[in-house]
């Protein structure tokens, strides 16, 4: 079966990323002001999504916060695919040696708790900003994806069709590039995608366990960490709208990400 | 046992024990990378009213004056005796402090592991037999949208929904203040950090399970079985099955460490004592001989389990071990 080009998911990414954009001239409310006479207010007419337990309105927050989510998402993803691509297809191309020494590393760097790598990397670049932490969100998930860049390396290399081309006397730079890149790049291009998912998972995550942005920069995690509070005094606005936002945003990028990927089972079922 | 299978197994338990060494450098090296003070870990907010003489007093005691190299060999000479320290932030002995969490953590990754891999080869055999058609499509929709919310989040909403409307389950710990910790009462404190455990990981391997069932459906051993009048239904449990239960198998246990080390977020939310919830505060509050631990536990169980998972499969498919020779030996690649 083919696909179906998932149009609404795009739609929706487009408008939130848009809207994120184009928020400053948009919004009424400044989302950093702290209305004191209307705190923990519920969703009405004059505050759309209601307010947090500062005053803020979550309308306005819920746009500028997608557009921080979004680029820490974007950035560190970027930053993490590169490293992959790199390291994977080095260590695919390598001799064993270097390729065995690489691949030690990588799975040296997964063994360490993620959690303390970040913390640890966090500190380095001292307070965390939106730049500070996309890299680091980018520096502690490159791991993964490159050993199964490197296997597809391997795999591709062991082809015939690209021994053929070295046989007809190709370079390994027109091997590489006419050859190995082409087949590669729709696996890497589904891998980037959910890597942006999983960059804004572990900002939000991050944010929310009080090891990522401050409350007073505005993403959908940061938002969220106000959520603790929020249970006791039952303001479910504040719990529900970011995270709808979040998910909802996770959900287009993932459906994205699959259609990417491409069928995979082109044959029919022999089970029928 | 054959002298080659003595020096493969020598071989392997030398990897592991450098490996594990190595990961404890650079756990030791990066935890003291971090600003933070430890003393803050021991002390509390004491340390603010304490002179400078005293600070360092404390830290010559604590062993955190002396060159990072002095004091990881320091470290290293207790803990190959079984010495580990203490934990500054609960005063008692590392491993007392680990004990009461590893409990805890392993009721509840153990058993989210257990019901999300039993889970997940349900779904996929289920997904698998009705492959796209609407209770198919219908699974994969709702898992997708399962898979695509946060942990914590989840965490959150349940907790919202449960315990503070309904009011029906507790929101945190692991049994109730001053309560003995009956079954009943544990199993009510476990009801909801065990759903988003199994939510939050179902899917992806439910997932897995099925396309790598659909892989095998298509091979042509189950064109001849059909042929030889064997009913679908049972080419796929009994033949299927088995070819995809390798690939079953090593999921399960590179996802064991993913499992039990990725409980720290649902930890942390519903103030469940358990490992994940010291790695965050250790980590958090440079309380450094509880961060050693915390982290060489769940870094061993990773490497512990890649081993796991390599051996296992050459041992189900030997042709496993002749690829990974030949990928790293005489066939070369470009």
């Amino acid at each position: 079966m083919k696909k179906k080009f998932p149009v609404i998911s795009l739609l929706t990414l487009t408008a939130i990323v848009i809207l994120g954009l184009a928020c400053s001239p948009m919004m009424t409310k400044d989302p950093l002001y702290m209305d004191l006479a209307h705190c923990n207010e519920a969703p009405g007419k004059e505050f759309l999504f209601g307010t947090d337990e500062m005053g803020r309105d979550i309308f306005s927050m819920i746009w500028y916060g997608g557009r921080i989510s979004l680029t820490v998402g974007f950035l560190a993803a970027l930053i993490s695919t590169m490293l992959a691509v790199l390291v994977g297809s080095v260590s695919g191309c390598a001799s064993a040696r270097i390729d065995g020494v690489l691949m030690r590393l990588t799975e040296l760097i997964l063994s360490v708790p993620g959690l303390l790598l970040t913390v640890s990397l966090q500190a380095v670049f001292g307070r965390a900003d939106v730049y500070s932490l996309s890299v680091v969100i980018g520096l502690t998930g490159w791991m993964g994806m490159a050993k199964v860049v490197r296997t597809e390396v391997v795999q591709l290399g062991n082809t015939d069709f690209v021994l053929a081309a070295k046989c007809l006397g190709g370079r390994f730079f027109h091997v590489l590039f006419r050859h190995l890149a082409p087949n590669l790049f729709p696996s890497v291009l589904f891998m980037a995608v959910m890597h942006v998912r999983n960059a804004i998972v572990a900002e939000a995550a991050l944010s929310f366990m009080g090891l990522g942005l401050p409350v007073e920069v505005v993403s959908w995690g940061s938002m969220l960490s106000l959520a603790e509070r929020a249970l006791f005094s039952h303001a479910w606005w504040i719990i529900v709208i970011p995270g709808m936002f979040l998910t909802g945003t996770l959900l287009c990028l993932t459906n994205l990400g699959e259609y990417m990927r491409g069928s995979a089972n082109k044959r029919h079922s022999n089970l029928g | 046992m054959t002298n080659r299978h003595l020096i493969k197994m020598v071989n392997n338990i030398g990897k592991f024990l450098i490996s594990v060494l190595v990961l404890s450098v650079l756990v030791f090296t990066l935890s003291r990378l971090a600003p933070g003070d430890p003393l803050y870990a021991y002390y509390g907010e004491r340390v603010e009213k304490m002179s400078v003489e005293e600070q360092d007093q404390a830290r010559e005691r604590l062993g955190l004056q002396a060159p990072l190299f002095t004091q990881y060999v320091r470290w290293l000479q207790r803990a190959v005796h079984g010495d580990f320290g203490i934990s500054y932030q609960y005063k008692t002995d590392v491993k007392e402090v680990i004990a009461a969490g590893i409990v805890n953590t392993l009721l509840l990754g153990g058993l989210g592991f257990v019901l999300i891999f039993a889970l997940a080869l349900f779904l996929g055999l289920f997904c698998a037999w009705r492959e796209d058609r609407l209770a198919d499509r219908v699974v994969c929709r709702i898992g997708t949208v399962t898979s695509c919310i946060p942990e914590f989040w989840l965490s959150l909403l349940l907790l919202l929904i449960f315990s503070v409307w309904l009011d029906w389950l507790p929101s945190s710990g692991a049994y109730a203040a001053g309560g003995g910790g009956s079954l009943p009462d544990r199993a009510a404190h476990l009801v909801l950090p065990l759903s988003v455990v199994v939510l939050g990981h179902l899917w992806y391997y439910a997932f897995q399970v099925r396309n790598r069932l659909l892989e095998e459906v298509r091979a042509d051993y189950v064109l001849l079985a059909r042929m030889k009048g064997l009913s679908g239904r049972r080419v796929l449990y009994r033949h299927c099955l088995r070819g995809a239960l390798p690939s079953y198998l090593s999921m399960m246990a590179i996802a064991l460490p993913h499992i039990l080390g990725g409980t720290y977020v649902v930890e942390t939310v519903f103030s469940y004592p358990g490992i994940g919830k010291l790695a965050y505060e250790s980590a958090r509050y440079q309380d450094y001989n509880l961060l050693m631990v915390v982290s060489l536990l769940t870094g061993t169980l990773v490497i512990l389990c890649n081993l796991t998972a390599r051996l296992v499969n050459e041992r189900i498919d030997p042709r496993m071990g002749v690829r990974s020779v030949s990928a790293g030996g005489e066939v070369r690649r470009l």
